[in-house]
């Protein structure tokens, strides 16, 4: 009941209507003087709200409906009906009670603004926008209305709806910082970066405004001119909104990505680093962090920070595959083989995990190749048509001997990814191999045509 | 082109006739006017907030190169155009409709640099696919592909689909010679010339032609022999595509193929054709068919002396050994 501000509407509607002409007909009513009725009705509303806030909103629903007997015309009865029917799931009956309410007194905009909640809940989006259009009508001014309605619509993620709101809230003039900032959020995501830099700049400037306010704004600014390719503003704001509020990782993130986009890794390491010692309990840092300090060839130290990720969240799949990673370049097949099984028991499922963890038994040193052809074997009943199946599959036969197994599984490797080299080289040396020296050439004379078509 | 169905914004075909303007959504708007009883005007809350409804269409340049890449297909969402006209209660002899956006400048060095326009006839506008967008593939518009919002026309070629819209001007049919569609030239591109020896026929372009585009493989390619999938996609103006045929020798011989998913009007569909390439000089070619009946022509026009609608079965050719 606080969409809008309950006390503005209750203030509003003060003088409780009471139509004793127009009792509802399923309305038992005694035969109660009008003092003694709004008396009653006081009471009802009173042990409704009570009743509300207790969310037994059930009681709360007959509470308001017996007081609507008593004042058929209350616009208040009938928006306190309304959101105790919309509390209790009741969203059809809801909302007609909020348009009476609204009919009764269209001066106010909280039925109207909480049909647009009703209305998300029953995902009838048109109707939504219908009401959105009657609040611009009636209330155009109302700047603090399409404010608090931006702010519901952002939340439910109707981002392109939760802009329109926020620009009526400006047009309306409002010069609160807070739905500046909103806005600037918003322009951003919309792709009009030039109108959130000056919403958002404005609000870093004003020294006067609390330091968490600015270090949002800040990060707009510095969102929207990474976005328009100004890395180096780009870096200097979001550096603004560290300073200004150092407990938000959005801003070590989003700088850390500007970094890593200019190929900058080490400047998004320390970036990184800086802001995992801020906020220790976050793990949003990890896995960037982890996977930069690989890229910049800081293997041992990657893979503690991507096995710290994996203590506290074992679910962050790509991080078993960055360790597995930094380990193939260190040349550890153990632990990249480690990592790939522990992510196999986690998420039997992931793609291609099978066929991962069969190359990397293939690049160790000795081969247990029975087992390479159970993980191929399972990897094939995952994906039928995965070229690489047949081409590992092929290799491990090579090397076992047996082949014209080798043959069948190199050819059935072709006709699925015919433009893929490898596999042409591995069959002309299986036919070098068998002797078959015409075949072995066929394969060779393919694959230097292959790799002579730069078109391909 | 990519291989879902639908293009990712980053990869849709972008044809400027001028600069990117600059355009803050807190001030733009798009104004109606012109033969109306009630002129008016929407801001980008106005606009958004009306209901909406969203189309899957192909967007073709009508200069695309006959297997070009200048066609994308996307999931447009905005407001139908015939109630927004209908608000502003076009006069009787309301006719046209003049689009005009918010990017300008000089189309020949002897005209004065006007914004970029074009004209469609009401009656285009009234058809319930015709649309103000402000949404591509569920997100708003990319400010190269028109932000905050422009014309869709489902059907035609895209000049009409002004971008960066900022003005919807009803015209009668008087009202062209002295507009600023006239005044800038825009009137001399666009058009169909027919040379027959004799006469000359100018007519202006609209309806997007039937067409097909061979994906993969590329022409010039060089392949070991073994089985490919032959694909791309196929479209038409008006209505939902029915066939493609693949040959793989130059147009001797044509083969079915298999659609992706259903046709339907407006959009494009992929085909697929499995091809097993033997060792040999191949010529690959596409022809698609729609519902009403047209086929791709298997060569341009002779007497066509303009440079769109190249629409005709591009041959593809591939060594295979």
């Amino acid at each position: 009941m606080n969409l809008i501000g309950a006390c503005r509407f209750i203030a509003a509607s003060g003088s409780i209507i009471l139509a004793t002409s127009l009792y509802a007909q399923d309305c038992a009513q005694p035969g109660l003087s009008a003092p003694e009725r709004l008396s009653r009705f006081r009471d009802l509303d009173a042990q409704a709200q009570s009743a509300m806030q207790q969310k037994r909103f059930s009681e709360a629903v007959r509470l308001y409906r017996e007081a609507i007997c008593l004042a058929p015309e209350s616009p208040r009865g009938l928006y306190g009906l309304g959101v105790a029917q919309a509390a209790s799931g009741d969203f059809l009956n809801a909302r007609e009670s909020l348009r009476k309410a609204d009919r009764i007194q269209p001066t106010s905009p909280l039925p109207l603004a909480m049909e647009v909640r009703i209305n998300f809940s029953l995902d009838d989006i048109d109707a939504l926008k219908a009401n959105l259009r009657e609040e611009a009508q009636r209330f155009p001014r109302d700047a603090q209305l399409h404010a608090l309605l931006a702010r519901f619509l952002a939340e439910k993620k109707l981002e392109t709806l939760a802009l329109a709101e926020s620009l009526r809230a400006q047009q309306g003039g409002s010069g609160d910082a807070d739905t500046t900032v909103q806005l600037a959020i918003l322009e951003n995501a919309a792709g009009a970066y030039e109108d959130a830099i000056r919403n958002a700049a404005a609000v870093e400037r004003r020294t006067e405004l609390p330091e968490k306010l600015r270090a949002s704004a800040a990060g707009v600014a510095g969102l929207s001119y990474a976005s328009v390719g100004q890395s180096d503003e780009a870096i200097t704001h979001l550096q603004g909104a560290i300073r200004l509020d150092p407990s938000r990782e959005n801003s070590y993130l989003a700088l850390a990505d500007v970094f890593e986009r200019a190929q900058k890794y080490p400047e998004a390491v320390a970036v990184l680093k800086q802001g995992w010692a801020k906020i220790p309990d976050s793990t949003a840092f990890l896995l960037q962090l982890g996977s930069d300090l690989i890229r910049i060839e800081k293997y041992r130290e990657g893979i503690d920070t991507l096995r710290e990720l994996l203590h506290r969240d074992p679910k962050a799949d790509q991080a078993y595959i960055s360790i597995a990673d930094a380990a193939r370049k260190m040349g550890n097949s153990e632990q990249e083989l480690q990592a790939l099984h522990d992510l196999s028991r986690h998420k039997p499922d992931y793609p291609m995990i099978h066929v991962l963890i069969a190359r990397a038994m293939l690049n160790g040193g000795a081969i247990d190749y029975p087992k390479v052809l159970g993980e191929l074997a399972l990897a094939e009943k995952a994906a039928p048509e995965d070229p690489d199946v047949y081409y590992l599959r092929g290799k491990v036969f090579i090397a076992t001997n047996r082949y014209r197994e080798a043959a069948t599984a190199l050819n059935r490797s072709i006709e699925l990814r015919p433009l893929e080299p490898g596999p042409y080289y591995q069959l002309a040396r299986l036919y070098q191999k068998m002797g078959k020296s015409e075949l072995a050439k066929e394969q060779f004379g393919r694959l230097k045509y292959l790799e002579a078509a730069p078109s391909n | 082109m990519l291989e879902g169905s639908v293009t990712p914004p980053n990869f849709f075909f972008v044809r400027d006739h001028f600069d990117q303007p600059d355009i803050s959504v807190e001030t733009w708007k798009v104004r109606f006017e012109g033969r109306v009883a009630k002129p008016y005007e929407l801001n980008f809350s106005d606009l958004v907030e009306l209901p909406g409804k969203r189309i899957e269409a192909v967007l073709e340049c009508a200069g695309n190169a006959a297997n070009g890449s200048a066609v994308s297909n996307g999931i447009w969402e905005g407001i139908p155009l015939a109630p927004l006209l209908e608000r502003a209660q076009p006069s009787s002899e309301a006719a046209l409709v003049m689009l005009e956006g918010a990017d300008s400048g000089r189309l020949f060095e002897d005209r004065s640099p006007l914004p970029y326009s074009q004209v469609v006839p009401l009656e285009r506008c009234r058809q319930d696919s015709s649309l103000i967008a402000f949404k591509l593939n569920g997100l708003l518009l990319p400010v190269r592909n028109g932000f905050p919002a422009r014309a869709i026309f489902p059907g035609w070629y895209g000049m009409d689909s002004v971008k960066w819209l900022r003005r919807v001007v009803v015209m009668s049919a008087q009202d062209q010679a002295s507009s600023a569609f006239h005044q800038s030239g825009m009137d001399c591109f666009y058009n169909r010339v027919r040379n027959s020896g004799q006469d000359v026929n100018i007519s202006r372009i609209s309806s997007v032609q039937v067409k097909s585009s061979i994906a993969w493989p590329t022409d010039g390619v060089k392949l070991p022999a073994g089985r490919y999938t032959v694909w791309g996609f196929a479209w038409s103006g008006s209505t939902a595509i029915r066939e493609i045929l693949v040959s793989t020798d130059a147009g001797s011989t044509w083969n079915s193929t298999a659609l992706k998913r259903q046709a339907s009007p407006h959009s494009w569909v992929r085909w697929n054709y499995s091809w097993n390439a033997t060792p040999g000089e191949h010529v690959v070619m596409s022809r698609a068919s729609d519902e009403s009946g047209r086929q791709q022509p298997m060569k341009r026009d002779p007497q066509r002396k303009d440079g769109y609608e190249l629409n005709w079965c591009v041959p593809i050719h591939c060594s295979v050994r």
